[in-house]
C-alpha cells in the first residue's frame, strides 16, 4: 500500500537495495512504476540508493526510497544533504529490531529518535506513523504533500508488523487524495537557489538543467546555494531550515484522538501498538474503566496542542511503545508535566492490549 | 593430517563430520552450495591444524549462521564490511589465520569498496567469495552478479544492461591488484570441483602463514531456492550459463 500511495502521489522515481522488511516496497516499485513511466533502479548500496533518489528529485521528479534500520545508518550521510540541499523526498523506514543488524525479522519501534535526529543540529525533520494498510496509502500521499510543500525530506516511519501484514481493503472506500505539484520559481526569474524574504518562507523550487543557472551544496550556503563560511546570510539560511517546519507545526498535525469525559487515564500510542492500545481503551471501558487514547501519526514536528488538549483532567499518562528505552516518551515528558508518566515497553514481540490493561490497572 | 580409521558396527568408517564443523543442522535450503564450501573450509582448518589459530568474519546474508557451523571463532560483520572487520582482526593479530565469508551482494555491491582497498592494501587474509547471481536471503533480488537476462524478483523481464548495467566480474578486477596474491574461481558442484577448491584453500592459507597478501577464491554457486530450480536443475543451469561468464580456473598464481 506504501508503493501504491507512492504511485498515487505521482512519485515516478524509486531506488532500493534489499533488506527485510521493506524489501516489498522495492519490489512493488519494480513492478508499478515503469507502467506509469518511471524508474525504478536497484542500486549497489543504501549509500546509493538514496543519492539516486536526491538526484531524481533534484530534476524535480518525486522520488522516494525505502529501508529498514541498517540501511538507515548508511542513508543518514545523504538525509542530511536532503535537508540541507531542500531537496524533496520520501523515505520509508520499515522499523525492525536493533540495534545493528538486529532482528530482520522482528519488529520493533527503536528508530523513532534514529530516525528523527539524524542530523547534525538536530533539524526537525517531519515522521508520518502509520498504523493500518489504509494509512500506509494516506500517509504515504501526504509525506510526499509535506516533502513538496515545505521542500524537505519526510520520514514515513513503519515497522515490520504494519508493511510485512496482508490486510484486506476496500479500494472503494480509500480517500480519494491529489497529488501535490511542486511549487517551482517562474522560469527567467532572477532569483536564486534558495530565495526568502522571511526565514519561515518556503523557497521556489528550480530544477537543475532547466533554463536558470542552479547551484546546489550540502555545505553551508548563502540564498544562490553557493558555499559561504559563517556570513549573516548563510546563518540565515540554516536559520531558515529549522524555522519553516516549526513556524507551521501545527499544520503537520495528524493524530487519532479519543477522549472520555472524566477520564483521568491516558494510554498514547503510536503504530502498529496503537492498534493494541486503542483496543485496550476499549476493553477497559467495556468494564466501567474511565480512560482516553491518544494515537499519533505525525510524530514530529510533535503536536503539542493535541497533547496538550488530551491532558486535560489526566493525572497518569501511559506511553506504549516497542522498545526498552522509551524513545518517544522522552519527547513528550516535557510536555507532561504535572502528571504522572508511566512507560509501557516492550521488545522482541508486539505489546498486547492485556499488557496494556495489566499495566492501567496497576496502582500508583 | 592424522585419520583414524573407526569400526563403526563391523564396517569401517571411511568418512566422518570434521571436527570443525559442529554437530548441528544447516538451515541452507537443499542443493545449496554453502554446505559443502563450509565442509571443504573446515576440513583444511581440521588438516592444518589451526583450529585454535583461525578467526573467521561473516557477514548478514544466507551464511549469518555460519558461526554456529564452524567451531572457530567467527564474527558476524555488518553488511559488506566482512573483509574490513577481518583487517582489523589480522592486524592484531598476525599470527593467526583470518578468513573472510561472503556473498556476491555482500562483497561486491554494498562492500565493493572494503573489498577493492583490502586487496589493494594486500591484507594478508583469504576472502571467499560465494557468487550465486542473487541475493538469496531477502528473497531472490538482482544482484550485481546477476547475469544479462536473469529474471530475479527486481529484474522480472530480465536483467537488462540498458537499465540495470553488466554483471560485475569482480574477481578479475581483485586479479588486477598488485596486493592480490592468489586469486581463483572454483565451484562444488562435482567432487572433482569440491576437491579442487580444497586444493585453492589449503594452498591461500599456507601463502598467509608465508605473509604473501591476498588470497581471493571466488566459488561460483548455484542458488536453487532463489532460482526457483531443482538442486540438480541449478547445478545444470550453472554449468551452462554461468561457466561461461564465470570460468572456473585461476585468474592469478603466485609466479615461480
Amino acid at each position: 500500500m506504501i508503493a501504491e500511495g507512492a504511485v498515487q502521489a505521482g512519485c515516478r522515481f524509486f531506488a532500493g537495495y534489499p533488506i527485510t522488511p521493506a524489501t516489498g516496497i522495492f519490489k512493488g516499485m519494480v513492478d508499478m512504476l515503469p507502467a506509469q513511466g518511471g524508474l525504478a533502479l536497484s542500486a549497489p548500496d543504501e549509500i546509493s540508493a538514496i543519492a539516486y533518489a536526491i538526484g531524481a528529485s533534484l530534476r524535480g521528479i518525486k522520488s522516494m526510497t525505502a529501508t529498514s534500520g541498517p540501511g538507515w545508518a548508511l542513508m543518514t550521510e545523504s538525509v542530511q544533504y536532503a535537508l540541507m540541499t531542500e531537496t524533496p523526498l520520501v523515505i520509508t523506514l520499515v522499523q525492525r529490531l536493533g540495534p545493528s543488524t538486529g532482528g530482520a525479522t522482528q519488529g520493533a519501534q527503536g528508530d523513532v529518535l534514529f530516525a528523527e535526529y539524524c542530523t547534525s543540529g538536530g533539524y526537525t525533520i517531519p515522521v508520518l506513523c502509520p498504523v493500518n494498510a489504509t494509512e500506509c496509502y494516506t500517509l504515504t500521499i501526504l509525506a510526499f504533500t509535506w516533502a513538496e510543500l515545505y521542500r524537505t525530506p519526510v520520514i514515513l516511519l513503519t515497522d515490520k508488523e504494519i508493511a510485512m501484514t496482508a490486510e484486506r481493503i476496500d479500494d472503494d472506500v480509500l480517500p480519494n487524495m491529489t497529488a501535490q505539484e511542486r511549487l517551482t520559481s517562474k522560469s527567467g526569474s532572477a532569483v536564486g537557489t534558495y530565495d526568502f524574504d522571511f526565514p519561515q518562507e518556503i523557497p521556489a523550487f528550480r530544477p537543475v538543467g532547466g533554463l536558470e543557472k542552479v547551484t546546489v551544496t550540502g555545505s553551508a550556503h548563502d540564498k544562490q546555494g553557493r558555499l559561504q563560511k559563517n556570513t549573516p546570510e548563510t546563518l540565515e539560511v540554516l536559520k531558515h531550515l529549522e524555522e519553516k517546519i516549526r513556524w507551521r507545526e501545527n499544520d503537520f498535525c495528524v493524530v487519532e484522538t479519543d477522549l472520555q469525559k472524566g477520564a483521568e487515564s491516558l494510554v498514547v500510542s503510536y503504530g502498529v501498538t496503537s492498534r493494541a492500545a486503542a483496543e485496550a481503551v476499549a476493553r477497559a471501558r467495556a468494564d466501567g474503566t474511565k480512560v482516553s487514547f491518544l494515537g499519533i501519526k505525525s510524530l514530529f514536528p510533535v503536536p503539542r496542542r493535541a497533547v496538550a488538549r488530551a491532558l486535560k483532567g489526566i493525572r497518569t499518562v501511559f506511553v506504549a511503545e516497542e522498545n526498552y528505552t522509551g524513545l518517544y516518551r522522552s519527547v513528550l515528558l516535557p510536555l507532561l508535566g504535572g502528571t504522572e508518566v508511566r512507560g509501557i515497553n516492550k521488545v522482541g514481540s508486539m505489546i498486547t492490549p492485556q499488557e496494556i490493561l495489566a499495566a492501567l490497572s496497576e496502582p500508583a | 593430517m592424522e585419520h583414524v580409521a573407526t569400526s563403526v558396527d563391523g564396517m569401517e568408517l571411511v568418512y566422518e563430520r570434521p571436527s570443525t564443523l559442529t554437530d548441528t543442522p544447516m538451515h541452507y535450503c537443499p542443493g545449496c552450495a554453502h554446505g559443502v564450501v563450509h565442509r571443504v573450509l573446515m576440513e583444511v582448518i581440521q588438516e592444518m591444524g589451526i583450529q585454535d589459530r583461525t578467526v573467521g568474519v561473516a557477514p548478514v546474508g544466507c551464511s549469518v549462521f555460519a558461526y554456529n557451523y564452524m567451531n572457530i571463532d567467527m564474527q558476524e560483520a555488518a553488511h559488506g564490511r566482512a573483509s574490513a572487520v577481518a583487517t582489523g582482526i589480522k592486524r592484531i593479530l598476525p599470527d593467526r589465520f583470518v578468513f573472510s565469508y561472503q556473498g556476491d551482494g555482500d562483497l561486491a555491491a554494498i562492500g565493493t569498496g572494503e573489498t577493492i582497498h583490502t586487496a589493494n592494501r594486500g591484507e594478508n587474509i583469504l576472502v571467499v567469495f560465494i557468487n550465486n547471481a542473487i541475493y538469496g536471503m531477502t528473497g531472490g533480488q538482482m544482484a550485481p552478479t546477476t547475469l544479462l537476462g536473469m529474471v530475479t524478483s527486481t529484474t522480472p523481464y530480465g536483467r537488462e544492461s540498458a537499465v540495470m548495467g553488466f554483471p560485475l566480474k569482480i574477481t578479475d578486477l581483485v586479479a588486477q591488484l598488485p596486493g592480490a596474491y592468489y586469486v581463483t574461481r572454483q565451484s562444488v558442484h562435482t567432487p572433482t570441483a569440491a576437491r579442487k577448491l580444497k586444493k585453492a584453500i589449503r594452498n591461500s592459507l599456507e601463502y598467509q602463514k608465508q605473509n604473501r597478501g591476498t588470497c581471493f577464491i571466488e566459488v561460483v554457486s548455484n542458488c536453487p531456492s532463489g532460482w526457483k530450480m531443482t538442486p540438480r536443475e541449478s547445478n545444470e543451469w550453472m554449468e551452462k550459463n554461468m561457466f561461461p561468464f564465470y570460468p572456473p580456473g585461476d585468474l592469478k598464481i603466485p609466479r615461480g
